[in-house]
């Protein structure tokens, strides 16, 4: 307290102005604890009290939660310690769950990034209407996911839905669909990369961005010196890419572990237990009132984001500190 | 913690009746522990009811409580939705954990035992003796549901009974006879898979495929027909392992075989009876609930009691029911005097009628407002007599978590993914391990 009393006198604010020694005291201590400029904090305060209220409070009292075998009806609360994350891992459920999220990982993220750098690709030409057919490749972009949820249940309907009618036109077998585990995991995935936040569509908006700053010039003197479109895109475009590419590939990898709204529009987690992904089960422990399990599982995918995400910004920089030196 | 909870009680109190602030907070203080004498004669007591009904049901309710209201000047009773009665059990759970609770709530049979181990929850054994209850008026299927370890910790709302309804239609353009009481569930999958027509997208029957309680409490009355029960005496492990299960869960398997089954796999059933109700499943077990869309889709139908294997008729009664809960004694008191007067006969009957449930009590019955309903409406009087053979799910806290594992082995016999035995193995080894953690 001592110290800071002897830093805290500093240059006297110019227009403090002499004969006023009481205020520029005042003003003094409110700038020892606030800092130099104290208004700022008042400007910062809103949105302080947000993060803190709705982010920070709710984060450490999840991690309260991990460690309570809390029983909100009976209205008792033992501290367990790790016994929960202990629990989990020996619930067929969850590990069910990680494995269904690790599956549909695999397939939705390279997918929906090659799918999206082919769109974008078909997109950057100069050729008529081009607005027109980039304005439509957003649109699938903000179709609710949980709506979209519901129609695939529709249209993928086993015993109902428009696709076996459609099967049975060209003489296919009817298929289960949505009553079959595996299919319903890949109907999931077709169902993300159709539409929603992170489809197809959404990658290929970000690649078309980056396609766009690539400079021109350069392709025009890799064809100049004889390089072949293929040759260009391999050599020229691609690396311009690199950045956007590692941003995508982060960023699909965090959507996917966090599926949640077209299981819950669509199978619920079924059949049986086989479209139970990571968060569906958070979801399903917190109504089931089995909150210490919820919270537990909650910091497990928080954990793993957060490797995920530190390995990511890793290799980056181990990259750029190679090409640095190279 | 007495003097948390009671300061929880004294805000909630406080934030209910903020109008009558005026009284000043000393008064809150007062009513909560006076010991229900005449103490609060002459001040009002409000209290709150979730009520979690749509549509006709809550119409009907909250035309009793103005009749209430009207006619019991001490008491008001505020009538709210809460939540809708499928997801009533996480809003209580969430509101009895933040301290501002309801005094009353409309609560799934099956939920009570689990939500009964809240202290707030009211034990009503003593009340229910006093003689305007007239207790053993209300039908046993009715008062076992409401039971926890021999106390009685809810008032019954809602009692309906299971039996199949079909569509007379179909069963004449397939030239099948009606089904009758006495069939066998050969004859079940049999006339379903007559019933059945891919190319007109007719099915037999149908299953919700969810896998939840709706999925199984429609397998319960094989099981009882088949000898098994859902639990084995000393109620320690399942009653179902063995034949009953194996017989029940089969049954099941041939239905999905000869792909008679409409398999609703979208949570709430409303896919299986919207099906029903366009004239394209030829029968569907349900209850006297589902009758008033049947009956606005214009569907030509017949009610018949569930079919046996051979043995004795036995269906399943899924009560709902009132649990209250304490706010203070005042209110307490207040919330017990509404929950009686809505089950006395001139109540009950009219409820019922709306609210899709059979009568409570004997004497409901006997009332002329009910029995002109049953000559008006075709097959309500099958479902009251079906209640006679009708058996009820244990009390028991764990039932939810038992449910979950045979609904999954339910579910993958009807997919055709599993067989009846691997099945029933699932069903029991979860079962068994659910009742063990309790």
């Amino acid at each position: 307290m001592s110290t800071v009393f002897a830093q805290a006198p500093r240059e006297a604010p110019p227009r403090a102005g002499p004969g006023a020694p009481r205020p520029a005291a005042r003003r003094s201590l409110i700038q020892r604890v606030f800092g130099e400029t104290p208004t700022a904090w008042l400007f910062v305060l809103p949105a302080v009290v947000i993060i803190i209220g709705l982010a920070i409070v709710p984060l450490v009292w999840s991690l309260l939660l991990s460690v309570q075998d809390k029983d909100p009806i009976a209205e008792t609360t033992r501290y367990v310690g790790l016994r929960n994350y202990r629990d989990l891992f020996d619930d067929p459920a969850f590990t069910g769950a990680v494995n269904h999220t690790l599956v549909y990982t695999a397939f939705f993220v390279p997918l929906s990034i090659l799918g999206g750098l082919g769109l974008a690709l078909l997109l950057n030409r100069r050729i008529r209407f081009i607005g027109l057919y980039r304005t439509l490749a957003f649109v699938p972009v903000v179709v609710s996911a949980t709506i979209q949820g519901v129609l695939f249940s529709f249209i993928f309907d086993d015993q109902f839905g428009v696709a076996n009618a459609l099967l049975d036109k060209v003489g296919i077998a009817p298929q289960p669909f949505f009553a079959d585990g595996r299919q319903a995991l890949a109907l999931l995935v077709l169902a993300s990369l159709w539409a929603g936040t992170s489809c197809i569509s959404f990658c290929a908006v970000i690649f078309l961005a980056a396609l766009q700053d690539v400079p021109r010039e350069l392709a025009e003197a890799a064809s100049i010196d004889g390089a072949r479109p293929r040759g260009v895109f391999w050599h020229v475009t691609l690396p311009a890419l690199l950045p956007v590419l590692v941003f995508l590939l982060l960023w699909q990898t965090v959507e996917a572990i966090q599926l949640f709204d077209i299981v819950y529009g669509s199978t619920s987690g079924g059949p049986g237990q086989s479209t139970v992904v990571v968060v569906y089960y958070i979801y399903r422990s917190i109504r089931d009132v089995a909150y210490g399990t919820g919270a537990a599982a909650s910091y497990v995918v928080a954990g793993g984001l957060l490797l995920i995400t530190a390995a990511t910004a890793l290799v980056a920089r181990r990259r750029a500190a190679s090409r640095w030196a190279a | 913690m007495t003097t948390k909870k009671a300061l929880a009680a004294l805000a909630a109190v406080a934030a209910i009746t903020g109008g009558l602030a005026a009284c000043g907070g000393g008064g809150g203080k007062t009513g909560s522990t006076a010991s229900g004498t005449d103490a609060d004669s002459g001040k009002r007591v409000t209290i709150t009811v979730w009520h979690g009904q749509n549509q006709s049901a809550e119409k009907v309710f909250n035309r009793l409580v103005d009749r209430f209201n009207a006619t019991h000047p001490n008491i008001h009773v505020d009538s709210q939705v809460g939540s809708l009665a499928d997801s009533m059990l996480q809003k209580v759970t969430a509101a009895l954990a933040g301290g501002k609770y309801p005094d009353m709530a409309y609560i799934f049979g099956p939920n009570v035992p689990n939500l009964a181990r809240s202290p707030k929850a009211l034990d009503l054994t003593d009340a229910v003796k006093q003689p305007g209850w007239n207790w053993n008026d209300f039908f046993p299927a009715a008062r076992t549901a409401v039971t926890v370890d021999g106390r009685v910790r809810a008032v019954p709302a809602v009692i309906d009974s299971m039996a199949v309804v079909y569509n007379k239609r179909l069963f004449q353009q397939a030239g099948i006879p009606a089904p009758k009481a006495g069939w066998t569930w050969d004859d079940y999958v049999a006339t379903a898979k007559k019933l059945t027509n891919a190319g007109k997208g007719v099915f037999g029957t149908g299953w919700p495929a969810t896998g939840d309680e709706d999925t199984v409490w429609r397998i319960w009355p094989m099981v009882w027909g088949a000898g098994g029960d859902v639990l084995a005496p000393g109620g320690t492990s399942v009653g179902y392992a063995g034949q009953s299960g194996l017989r029940a869960l089969s049954t099941a398997q041939q239905l999905g075989r000869d792909k008679s089954v409409y398999l609703d796999k979208t949570t709430g059933s409303e896919q299986m009876y919207r099906v029903f109700n366009n004239g394209r499943m030829g029968m569907v077990p349900t209850g006297p609930w589902e009758l008033p869309d049947i009956v606005d889709a214009k569907v030509d139908y017949g009610v018949v009691p569930m079919p046996t294997y051979g043995g004795k008729a036995v269906t399943i009664s899924g009560p709902d029911t009132w649990m209250l809960f304490d706010n203070g004694d005042a209110r307490a008191k207040a919330a017990t005097t509404f929950a009686q007067w809505l089950s006395q006969p001139a109540q009950d009957a009219v409820w019922d009628i709306d609210a899709g449930s059979l009568p409570l009590r004997r004497s409901s019955a006997d009332q002329a407002v009910w029995k002109r309903h049953a000559a008006q409406v075709d097959g309500v009087q099958d479902f009251v007599d079906a209640l006679g053979d009708a058996r009820v799910r244990p009390s028991i806290q764990n039932y939810p978590k038992l449910s979950e594992a045979f609904g999954q082995a339910i579910t993958g016999v009807l997919l055709g993914q599993k067989s009846p035995q691997d099945g029933l193995k699932q069903a029991v080894d979860g079962g068994n391990k659910a009742l063990q953690d309790q």
